[in-house]
């Protein structure tokens, strides 16, 4: 019996690689658009004025306080009520942009609030502006603080994409619940998702070891 | 070439600086003492704008700093400040400290730039470090970098915050080699320091501030050897037997 739903299993690999590339995709996707918002908001939290700190501390309080899951069942289920009708891949994209999002801008603004105010400060006293500061000074030296937890959060995201496999996205995590309809093994069915999610995660979780303790030798 | 006209600060209820008046001529060389807290550093950092004054007003070269209109960027690149932590921008070499500002303030040619930073290293004496990191570097010629990167906005005005404080002794005086050299070639500039050697031998006047009012200002001899105000007097007593 073992041995039969083995080899059903290397057959079904097709479908585990499809719902790979679809994790794959919609993680990917998000990652590179919540880190755009992320570094914008982030700066934004450092900015003493109109208040933007504050509403950007609002929304990355809101985004960590409610659960991933709540967001999603908001942005599928209810935004139709209100006549925005998504797609599962864009509504899986959109709720895991704006759920990273809130968490990059937490790390970039403690990146650039760990810039000490000196090199803001030579800065403005030789005539740099908001900008050219950000872009020269600040940004570069936040940068450093900023990559290690960066890369740990692209692996928490790959990590909580699974849960759009619930508003029906067939990612691997949902291949894997078909699939155990057919071939009633669990382990052996999860076991390869898990494997699977290994295979893209660990690479990147070695990255944020390696620069992570790069940082710290710089800082010596 | 510098005129405050009562200048006043606060920080929130402190009152920092109390009815300032001062007028610094071209070419001139001033030292500013005070014991901690007398608001020397927040008297050098309202020149450039780097806090901002609620009463009176600042000239710069005729200009008043302390106006809306004022185009704060030509004010700053007109002026070097010198911070006592060096403030060296640390992810940048040494040669890239000095010409940031030049090429992106300045808008000067990068070749150009480079060119009249190798000569500035040169003259504060490190001219083989221009490829170097500021973490490479020793306090000493940190602070000379520091110097340069001020000298290389051609600025009209030098502003020095106790540039020496944060040094190791056996590094002071090649420091204060520079500075001495700056102040005899005429620059004018403004030093928060109690180097009294170095206010002896260039200063032109010196001033003492206590409690955010310049209580003092004399020639230097005069000021260290005959100081009129009591306050004065134990500040000196103090720096001395300190020294
Ligand atoms: N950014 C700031 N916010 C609030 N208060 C400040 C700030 N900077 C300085 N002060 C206060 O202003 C007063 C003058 O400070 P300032 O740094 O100008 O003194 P100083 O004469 O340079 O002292 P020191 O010799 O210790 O450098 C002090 O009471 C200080 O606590
Ligand atoms: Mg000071």
């Amino acid at each position: 019996m073992y041995a039969f739903y083995f080899k059903s299993l290397i057959h079904s690999l097709p479908l585990f690689f499809k719902g790979l590339w679809i994790t794959i995709l919609v993680s990917g996707i998000s990652l590179v658009a919540g880190t755009v918002l992320g570094i914008i908001c982030g700066i934004f939290r450092t900015v003493k004025r109109w208040g933007l700190s504050r509403i950007m501390g609002a929304y990355a309080d809101y985004m960590r306080g409610v659960p991933f899951l709540v967001h999603i069942f908001i942005i599928y289920f209810i935004l139709p009520e209100v006549g925005i009708q998504l797609e599962p891949f864009p509504a899986a994209a959109i709720a895991l942009t704006i759920y990273a999002g809130a968490y990059i801008s937490e790390i970039v603004a403690a990146g650039i609030l760990s810039v000490p105010r000196g090199q803001r400060e030579a800065a403005t006293a030789y005539g740099l502006n908001a900008f050219q500061q950000m872009r020269h000074i600040v940004f570069p030296q936040a940068f450093k603080v900023i990559l290690p937890p960066l890369v740990g959060e692209y692996v928490l995201l790959i990590k909580d994409s699974s849960i759009v496999s619930v508003i029906g996205l067939t990612d691997v995590t949902r291949v894997g619940w078909l699939t155990v309809q057919r071939i009633p093994e669990g382990i052996m069915v999860f076991g390869l998702v898990g494997i699977l999610y290994f295979v893209i995660c660990y690479p990147l979780i070695h990255l944020s070891h390696i620069l992570e303790k790069k940082v710290s030798y710089d800082a010596q | 070439m510098i005129r405050f006209n009562d200048v006043n600060k606060w920080f929130g209820a402190n009152h920092v600086l109390k009815d300032i008046n001062l007028h610094i001529q071209p070419g001139e060389a001033v030292v500013i003492c005070g014991p901690s807290g007398s608001g020397k550093s927040t008297l050098i950092r309202c020149i450039n704008q780097l806090e901002p004054i609620q009463k009176g007003e600042i000239f710069v070269d005729n200009i008043q700093v302390n106006k809306r209109a004022t185009n704060l960027t030509r004010l700053r690149s007109q002026i070097g400040f010198v911070f006592q932590q060096f403030n060296l921008y640390p992810h940048l070499s040494v040669l890239e400290n000095v010409v940031l500002s030049p090429i992106k303030v300045k808008k000067i040619a990068r070749r150009e730039a480079e060119e009249n930073a190798r000569e500035l290293l040169e003259r504060v004496g490190i001219p083989d470090k221009a490829d170097d990191y500021p973490s490479q570097l020793s306090g000493g010629q940190c602070q000379r970098v520091a110097i340069a990167r001020g000298l290389a906005m051609n600025p009209k005005v030098m502003l020095f915050d106790e540039p020496t404080s944060a040094l190791d002794p056996e590094m002071i005086k090649e420091v204060l080699d520079v500075m001495v050299e700056l102040a005899v070639e005429g620059m004018t500039m403004i030093v928060v320091t109690h180097e009294m050697g170095f206010a002896r031998e260039v200063a032109h006047r010196v001033f003492f501030m206590d409690e955010g009012q310049i209580v003092e200002s004399n020639a230097p001899d005069a000021f260290f050897d005959h100081p009129a105000h009591e306050r004065t007097k134990a500040f000196l007593s103090k720096i001395i037997t300190h020294n």
